[in-house]
Formats: C-alpha cells, structure tokens, sequence
C-alpha cells in the first residue's frame, strides 16, 4: 500500500504520531466545519473501500449518503460549540458506518458494531477547528454481551416459572408481591391480590386420573392468564392454588376480575382424551391497606375470603372484610 | 475526617469557579437546545462517602424514583459525575433535542446519554477552563472523557449509591439544578472526585484564592 512503511526504515525517517494514527486498529478520521473530510486512516479506507485520496478533502456526507445526516450533523456540530467530547454506544446505535465485521463465519450479526467518540480538535486560539472521530471495533463485546443476555433470560426464565404450567412460579409471584407491596406503600397506590382454587381438584385426579389433572390445571392456568391485562401477575402459589397480583386496582373492580374469570372458568369445562370435564373455582380477594403490615398478611387475607367461599358452597368470589374474621371464629 | 473539609476561602473559591463554569455552560447549551436554560447557583459539599447517599435524597426528595447516568474524567482531575434525572426528568428530552417521532427505549437512551454529556462537559469544561491558568507549574490542565452509561433505571434515590460497593471514602459534591423555561426538566450534577483529587483542586483553589 502506497506509503507502506517497514520496520527497516531508520526511525528518524518516521513521524511516529503519523505512523500509529495511519496503522493503530482503530477507525480515525476528522471532518471540518464544512463537514469535510480532512484525514482518514487506514482502518477506514479499508473497511469502506474508499482510500483516503478519494474523500479526504470532500464532504463526508456526500461520501456516505447512507449516514444519518440530520443527526450525526448535529452531533458534530455540537462538539464544536460546546468544545466537548460526545459519544455513540453500539447497544443504542450499533453502527455509525455499515462496516462488514471481520468475523464472516462466527459473527451471526449483519455489520461491525461500533463505539465511537467525538473529540473537540482546538486550535492555538482555543476555537475548535475541527473534530476528531474515533471508531472502535465493539463487534465480539456486542456478540458476548448478546449471548450473556440471551443466557441470563432463559436462567431467570426457568427459574422464575413453574414446570407444570409454565406460569410464574411461588417464589417469583411472592417476589413481585413484595416488591408491589413495598412500591405501593412508598407511593400510597393501590393493589389487589387474587387468590383461588379449583374446586375438589382431589376428585377430578381420583376420576380422571393424574394425567388428566395435570392438563385441567395447564389449561385453567393459560385460559385465566389471557383474561389478564399485561401488568398482572399470575403465579402458581400451590398444587392447585394459583396467586394473581393486579397492580392499580382497588377491591371493586378486582371482583369484577375475578367474576369474569370465575364465570369464564364455569362455562368453558377442560377437554381431555375425548372427556369433557367441568371445572369451577372459588377465588378470595384482599385489597392493600397502607396499614396492613406485610405481604405475607394480604396473602393471609386473601387466603381467610377464599376459605370462606369454600365453606359457603364453592365456585363463587369473596372479598375479604375484616368482619370475615369474626365470622369464621364464630363458625 | 477534619482535614477533608474545604475551609471558608476555598468553598467560597469553588463556589465562585462553578457559578462561572455553569453560567457558560447555561448559555451553551441554550445556544445548542434553543432554550432559556435556568441553572440554579450551585452548592458545593465534601462529603465522607457514607453521607452523600443521604446528600443525593436530600436534593432529589426521598419518595421518587430516579434515573443516573455516570461518566468519569481524568486527567488534570479524576473522578465520576452522576447526572440524577427525576422520575418525569426525562420525558420531554425528546422533543428538547428535537426529535420529531416518538422515541424507542434505546433511542430515549441514548438521548439522555447525549444529554448527560453535554452537562458534565460543559460544567467540568468550563471548570477546568478556569482554573488552567492557576497550573502552569503542573502543565496544562486537561480533561479527558470516557463514555457515559446508565447508572440505574427508575431506582429509589437512595439506593443509587452504594457505599459498601466503593473505595473512595470522601467526595466533592457539586449540586447543580437545570430547569429549561417552560419544561418539565430538572436534572441533578453531582461530582465525585477520590481524595488525591481533592487535594489538588483545594491547592488550586488556594491560589484562585491567592491571585486576587
């Protein structure tokens, strides 16, 4: 390459800061105020294909009419009004140029991730007479750091899920219970918590066998979960208690929930080989109280209605009041 | 620790380099954002690391969730500058910085990295812009800047510093507030410089102090 320059040459003849900008693995260049191009180094030439000889001297974007104009010339343009450095990050903006990456066979990404910075070049006069942009390779940190999420996801995925249903599991609903708690209590917002059941499951395990409770309790599960909205949580508390936590709802509209779910349930029995069976559940709802001392008594609360309804003849919805309390002492 | 306290003089000489930096760094970003941007006069504390998770409430109220971005400096000086948005501080960068569409979360990111940026360039700027000809003896003062990352998303202010997870036992904390006329945007600066970092802008300081 035109300029090459060789170990042999006797170090007197080296301009070493030119010798290491030209050559160093990383991408540099530097635009004027008119936004042209004044230096370009070799990692530029060669990952766009263009040498420096044909755009050092012309406009950057005229060069690379693919580049976010708008706002890349405000980025720069920035740097020399405020003389301050600026910054892009791969994870928000993956590329400045579309660069092929030099990893063709392992990469499974399309272009070079990249890092750059915008460095202010002051003049004698302390004015910036232009700007100095530097592009770091960030390709393998990108690949690592997708594949380290990737694996993070699916850890806390499986360990936050339940086996059988695939809905959350206790240790999580409980997790999201104390944190909603906490927020609520910080905030002075309001929360509901849904606890049910289905009614004599132990019988349609004795009739229908195992096998056939074990799919009663995967479709009941995923039917009542799409009845939910998005910021509800839904988590198998027990073997066939489930816990749901809807944010922003107080009592009133939690029974009304918890009536469409009850009623949905009713209506619609579990198909399984050929067999239709009918299914009901009774279901307990606790509203958060800024008094209430901790999760574990809304779920104590929401356990105490639940059981009320189950003593008072299944397949119905009870909110819990705190003369529930004096009820079932007395009973 | 006694001996990490400024004394009157030194404060008072902080106190004055900041009010300056800030006043530039107000007109430039205004010049940049085509706002009037109203900075408050800033307040300058060290502080042992321990009381300035209890100083970082303090300024941003107890019972709100924050954002922060983090961007370390070196050279003339080191440390780390946390850039603390509220809960609604963010909402309307977007449209400040003249972004027409709505913004994904990676571009809303990114927006409040820029942003962060430009806060502490132009206070640390215009800081060190000042104090560069009381240096001579120690060469040019210079600041070079790593890339700001988010710090924290939506966490209570104070779990955002941990003592337990740092070495540095003081800091220089810098609480500027920058309010843009007519928006919902309030955002918190604070500097965090270790000891030897400390020491050197007090003995900078003494000859600010000394040169009038």
């Amino acid at each position: 390459m035109n300029g090459h320059i060789t170990l042999n040459d006797s170090p007197q003849d080296i301009n070493l800061p030119d010798f290491i900008v030209k050559w160093v693995d990383v991408g540099i260049f530097v635009v004027n105020k008119k936004m042209e191009v004044t230096l370009w180094n070799n990692f530029m030439c060669n990952h766009s294909g263009l040498g420096a000889d044909a755009i050092v001297g012309k406009n950057l974007f005229e060069c690379f009419p693919e580049l976010p104009k708008a706002w890349l010339s405000k980025k720069i343009l920035g740097v020399f009004l405020l003389k301050n450095f600026a910054f892009t990050s791969w994870e928000q903006r993956p590329y400045l140029f579309r660069f092929p990456h030099n990893r063709p066979i392992t990469g499974g990404v399309d272009h070079m991730y990249q890092n750059c910075t915008f460095m202010p070049v002051k003049g004698a006069a302390g004015e910036v007479d232009s700007v100095c942009i530097t592009l770091f390779d960030a390709t393998d940190i990108g690949i690592s750091q997708t594949a380290l999420k990737k694996a993070m996801k699916s850890l806390s995925d499986s360990s936050n899920r339940d086996g059988l249903t695939g809905i959350y599991n206790r240790r999580y609903l409980e997790l999201r219970l104390s944190a909603e708690f906490d927020r609520c209590r910080r905030y002075r917002d309001q929360f509901s918590f849904v606890l049910f059941d289905l009614d004599h499951f132990k019988r349609i395990n004795d009739t229908y066998g195992h096998l056939a409770g074990d799919e009663v309790l995967r479709v009941v599960s995923s039917h009542i979960n799409s009845l939910l909205r998005s910021v509800d949580v839904m988590g198998r508390y027990g073997g066939e208690e489930f816990g749901i936590i809807l944010p922003a709802t107080p009592m009133q509209s939690a029974l009304i929930l918890a009536e469409r779910i009850r009623l949905a349930i009713e209506q619609a029995p579990v198909a399984y080989k050929g067999i239709s069976i009918p299914v009901t559940v009774s279901i307990g709802i606790a509203e958060f109280e800024p008094d209430v001392p901790n999760y574990e008594h809304l779920i104590g609360c929401s356990d105490r209605a639940l059981y009320h309804g189950k003593e008072n003849g299944r397949n119905q919805v009870t909110c819990y009041t705190p003369e529930l309390e004096s009820k079932t002492a007395s009973s | 620790m006694s001996a990490m306290q400024l004394t009157e003089d030194q404060r008072d000489a902080m106190q004055e380099i900041t009010n300056i930096a800030m006043g530039q760094a107000g007109s430039l970003l205004a010049e940049l954002l085509g706002n009037f941007v109203n900075l408050s006069v800033p307040r300058i504390k060290v502080l042992a690391l321990a009381e300035v998770a209890r100083a970082i409430r303090d300024m941003v109220g107890s019972d709100i969730d924050v954002t922060a971005v983090r961007q370390s400096f070196q050279g003339y000086l080191t440390g780390e500058a946390l850039v603390i948005y509220g809960q609604n501080g963010c909402t309307e960068l977007g449209d400040l910085m003249g972004y027409d569409e709505e913004l994904d979360r990676s571009e809303e990111t990114e927006l409040l990295l820029d942003v962060s940026n430009v806060l502490v360039g132009a206070c640390l700027g215009g800081i060190v812009d000042q104090i560069k000809n009381l240096t001579e003896a120690h060469g040019t003062a210079e600041l070079g800047f790593s890339a700001p990352s988010v710090m924290a998303e939506s966490v209570p202010a104070d779990a955002l510093i941990n003592p337990d997870k740092l070495s540095w036992t003081h800091a220089l904390l810098v609480e500027v507030n920058f309010t843009l006329e007519g928006r919902n945007f309030i955002s918190h600066l604070c500097m965090l410089m270790p000891e030897h970092s400390i020491e050197k802008m007090c003995s900078i300081l003494d000859r600010f102090v000394e040169s009038y």
